[in-house]
Order: structure tokens, then sequence, then C-alpha cells
């Protein structure tokens, strides 16, 4: 009996967070279980035919977060997320864990470090400390606190996959920073504010 | 009236000294260039206009466009439904002037 492609991805992405799991039920989040989870997330994002963009809505303005796998619970929560050309992020963390691997097309993301002793609400400094050409068979890892910023490049959109240590719609901390304002600003937290 | 940049740009005649741009919270008049976001010209201007992301990916800057045409750089669809932009409600970290503007930004509540 064949599967087809949803059915096939579905399998695909459970395999892969009952793999993730057993990494980090015995590692916990270390750099090392998460570079483990990097590799593994590259491998699952290199199944080009379970996550062709024609199987997901494109954006109707130029990016789109689809959940693939939100677990319940605060588990883990894997998504694609679609950019078009010329779509960016400025510098910012997510307050939890992240692994990232490319599907398809090109994404430059920038690592950054606070430069600041936070001491003046509102008020933050930021430096560049690497870029990573995010294309197919790349990917990297963040821990809780990491700094990126990403752009979408060249003339195809880009297909990324992402882990976080809980789903996107869970988020409680997001905070972004302006280089160009030298401010850093935090988000509500998106269970409060769905809470509410 | 909102439009993706580069459509919109190839139309809009380009003003080397920018528009002018009212902010109805505070009633300050600034200029704001053509290829500047009207975040950008505010925050230049020593106002503290609402943001986090400054990239079109969080909506805090959702503003209310009064008067005039913008166009806009790139966007998550999460941050302006196609409902918000018909309403006249834009962002405004990714609004760039394409003509004078009265803008105001929008609370929680004003959404």
């Amino acid at each position: 009996m064949t599967m087809d492609v949803a059915a096939r991805r579905k399998d695909a992405c459970n395999r892969f967070l009952r793999r993730a799991h057993a990494v980090l039920d015995l590692e916990g989040s270390t750099p090392s279980a998460l570079h483990a989870l990097k590799i593994k997330l590259t491998a699952l994002a290199a199944r080009t035919e379970l996550f062709a963009v024609s199987d997901f809505p494109m954006p109707l303005a130029q990016g789109r977060l689809h959940t693939l796998v939100a677990e319940a619970d605060d588990g883990l929560g894997l998504h694609l997320l679609i950019g078009m050309p010329g779509k960016m992020s400025q510098p910012h963390s997510h307050g939890i864990w992240c692994v990232n691997a490319s599907v398809s097309g090109k994404e430059r993301h920038v690592l950054w470090r606070r430069t600041d002793d936070a001491s003046k609400p509102g008020y933050a400094t930021i430096a560049r400390t690497g870029e990573v050409l995010m294309e197919p068979g790349h990917g990297y890892a963040m821990a809780d606190l990491d700094i990126h910023s990403q752009e979408v490049v060249g003339r195809q959109p880009s297909v990324i996959l992402a882990l976080y240590g809980y789903t996107f719609e869970r988020f409680t901390s997001v905070v972004w920073y302006q280089p160009e304002f030298s401010s850093v600003r935090a988000l509500p937290s998106r269970r409060a504010v769905a809470a509410s | 009236m909102s439009a993706p940049a580069r459509a919109s740009r190839a139309k809009s005649p380009k003003s080397p000294a920018g528009f002018q741009v009212t902010i109805g919270n505070t009633g300050a008049l600034i200029r704001c260039a053509a290829d500047e976001t009207v975040l950008h010209a505010a925050m230049r201007a020593g106002i503290d206009y609402p943001h986090a992301c400054a990239s079109g990916n969080c909506g805090m800057c959702l503003s209310q466009l009064v008067a005039g045409k913008v166009a806009m750089l790139p966007r998550a669809d999460a941050t302006l439904s196609p409902e918000q932009a018909a309403s006249g409600k834009t962002l405004a970290c990714r609004a760039m002037p394409c003509s004078d503007l009265s803008i105001r930004w929008l609370g929680r509540t004003g959404r």
C-alpha cells in the first residue's frame, strides 16, 4: 500500500520527533544535543519530495509559517517557513532553543551577540559574530538567547524546517534588536496573549 | 492604500526631499524620504513609535493610514491581514511614503 505525500510527511515528521525526544531525554538541550538534532533535521529536510512548496499555501504577502507538528503539553514544535525573495527579519532571540534546516532556496542568516550591559531599559547594542548561508544541506542550532537575523536571497522562495523547544504559538519571550536605533523590545508572551 | 514596494515604486514620482508625515498620536510633523520607512523616520525624529521587529514580523507597529499612499516592503502574512490592509491599516516598519501621509499607531485594542 502506497501512502500519499501528506501521510508520508506526517510519518517522517513523527519519526523525526521520536528521535529528537530520544536525544533530548538523554542529554537535555545541550550544544551537542542540538548539534545532533541539526543533523537529523537536515536529513529530514533533504527529503524534498515531502516538503514541496506546491503542497503548502504560499504567502499572501512574503512570509508564511506552517505548523507541521505541535506537540501537546508544551512539547516540541516543528514548523515549515516559506519566505519570498527579500523577506527578512531583524536580529532577534526566541527565548527557546531552535534548530533550522534548509529544504530549498537560500537565506542569509547573520549571528549576533549583545554588547551592552543591559542596564538601560529599551536600549541595546549588538555586534555581528558570524554568518550562515542556509541552502539545501545546511542547518544550524541556536540556544535560547542566541540572536540571529535572516534574509531570503536569490530569486527562489526559501523553505526552512524549524524545530523549537516548544511550538511557535507558545513563545514567551521573543526579543527584537534594532542596531540602527540601538533599541531592544520584548514581544508580549504569545501564551499570555492567547489566554487573555 | 498599500502595495508591494516594487510595483508601487515604479509608478510613484520620487521626491528627493521626501514627504511630510503627520503622526496623529503626537501631532508631530516629520519628513520621511521616499526610500525610508515611516517607523525609521519617526525614530530618527525622536518619536517613540511602538515597534519591536521593525521587519514586518510582529505587528507591534500596526497603524491606521488616515491619508496618503504607501509602498510596502516584504512582510509576514500574520502581521497584516488582507481585511486590515483593505481598511487602511498598515505597518509603520514596512510602509514607505508615496505621498504626504497622516498616520497613527494603534494600541492592542485598536486592531
